[in-house]
């Protein structure tokens, strides 16, 4: 008797709702591109191919007079701490509303602070750049106030999540110990989050290197503050060379929090 | 040490323990055995004061825990008791004898500690993980965690132990040898030990073996 090949279950049907909800989906992503006056034509023209190459070739090459490179480079450092120190504000203000979001301090402080960081995290850092430019004046300050503000909703919110998953019982049993409230959440439930506190903080702080180049352009200081001034007097080659240093500085902090996080996470 | 006066315990409506009276002697190593949803562990959370009973009064060492408020309770838990859990309840992050050492911690007695030596060291040994101290509790067996969990509850020298179910999550072997281990060390820590466990053959190691019943505590001897 020949052995009956090993064959696996019919895959279950799919319901009408999949077929339905997929369907749903392709109208919405056709009915996008119908709406929107996506000139794709005009675009690839060789009309359009000439003068785009006449605007990049405008960029080379990058001004390179060791002055500029000077200030390029300040400018740098000006950006890199911005986003540090934004990201440290965060940290701060993060952990210190996520305890209440988490439910620690009860239901009621718990749903008010989760909507706070709402508030925080769902004004883009360009908004509240633009807001604080008002009290904090133009430069550095305000963006990195504006990074704080959004980010210590983002990762308020994060930690609050990873405090909520914590495994509850290393908590409970010291409490049954008769450890304080305090030091049986600092023994037990914050080293177990914490990794994931600093990976999140890392990949903020990532995030937050680009928001910070980008919040120079309303007048936050650093790259983007002297992005905007080239761009604006057609120095293109003096962009370049800044363009170029933002490129290094993310590409620097990419590199730098990604082994940070590969050694947390080991 | 310990007296429970008319003890009574309802949830929702339903009264778990009712007019529950008995003085458990000093340095007694007691059994409490009984069904299901009767209440033994309600008691033990009674007994630490991590629940408030409905009606009746409990005392340690002649003092009323109803008089205590949540700080002195917290600070009697942390001095006069050692508990052990049927889940280890082991911190996963903390090598074995930072574990140990914990309640010293708390205590206040952290100065003192030095990795590898003193009292949570003496207790590691004691349980059979000498020279462990630097292990990690993934490193271990259910039962060596449980072995971690003794040291840990009595390197602070409790006048009370209260178990819960230590051997629920080991097999039969292990349960015996783990038994035999908690009750050599309380019997040479001197402390009074109450164990709350579905098991005959733990009961068997115990001094005394109380039954509780809807109608109160009783020895076992005059259950059957």
């Amino acid at each position: 008797m020949r052995p009956q090949r090993p064959s696996l279950p019919a895959a279950p049907r799919r319901a009408l709702s999949s077929w339905l909800l997929g369907a749903a989906l392709v109208a919405l992503v056709v009915a996008s591109f119908a709406s929107l006056p996506l000139q794709f034509a005009a675009f690839f023209t060789a009309e359009a191919a000439s003068s785009t190459a006449e605007f990049l070739a405008g960029f080379a090459p990058p001004e390179m007079a060791p002055a500029f490179l000077r200030k390029t480079l300040l400018a740098a450092a000006e950006t890199l701490s911005m986003s540090a120190i934004g990201t440290l504000l965060a940290v701060a203000g993060g952990l210190t509303l996520s305890l209440a979001a988490a439910g620690r301090f009860g239901a009621v402080a718990r749903g008010a602070t989760r909507a706070l960081l709402n508030v925080l995290r769902s004004i883009p850092e360009l908004v509240w750049a633009s807001l604080l430019l008002v009290a904090a004046g133009l430069g550095p300050f305000a963006g990195t106030l504006a990074l704080a503000a959004h980010t210590s909703g983002v990762l308020g919110r994060l930690f609050a999540d990873a405090l909520e998953n914590a495994e509850p019982l290393p908590e409970a049993s010291l409490r049954t110990n008769g450890a304080s409230p305090m030091a049986a959440f600092l023994y037990a439930t914050l080293p177990q989050t914490l990794p994931q506190m600093l990976s999140y903080t890392l990949y903020r702080w990532e995030n937050n290197i680009r928001a910070a180049a980008v919040l120079g352009v309303v007048g936050a200081g650093g790259l983007g503050q002297m992005l905007k001034y080239h761009l604006s007097l057609f120095q293109m080659q003096n962009a370049a060379t800044v363009i170029s240093a933002m490129l290094l500085l993310v590409a620097l902090v990419d590199a730098v929090s990604f082994a940070l996080r590969r050694a947390l996470t080991r | 040490m310990l007296e429970l006066r008319d003890l009574s315990k309802t949830y929702n409506g339903r009264t778990v323990l009712d007019r529950l009276s008995h003085r458990f002697g000093s340095g007694e190593f007691i059994a409490i055995m009984g069904e299901s949803g009767v209440g033994k562990s309600t008691l033990l959370n009674l007994i630490a004061g991590l629940d408030a009973p409905a009606g009746g009064e409990i005392l340690v060492d002649g003092q009323a825990m109803s008089a205590l408020d949540d700080d002195a309770a917290t600070r009697l838990r942390r001095t006069r008791m050692g508990f052990i859990f049927q889940a280890f309840h082991v911190l996963p992050h903390l090598t074995l004898e930072q574990n140990v050492a914990l309640p010293l911690l708390l205590n206040g007695e952290g100065a003192a500690y030095q990795p590898g030596k003193g009292r949570a060291a003496e207790m590691l040994e004691a349980v059979g993980l000498g020279g462990r101290g630097g292990d990690f509790p993934r490193q271990l067996s259910g039962g060596e965690m449980q072995r971690v969990a003794i040291a840990r509850a009595l390197v602070h020298r409790p006048a009370l132990v209260l178990a819960d179910e230590p051997t629920g999550n080991l097999d039969p072997e292990t349960a015996s040898s783990i038994l035999e281990l908690l009750r050599k060390e309380i019997k040479a820590s001197g402390a009074s030990a109450i164990m709350v466990t579905h098991s005959h053959a733990a009961a068997e190691q115990a001094d005394k073996t109380l039954v509780l019943t809807r109608q109160g505590l009783h020895l076992a001897s005059d259950v059957r």
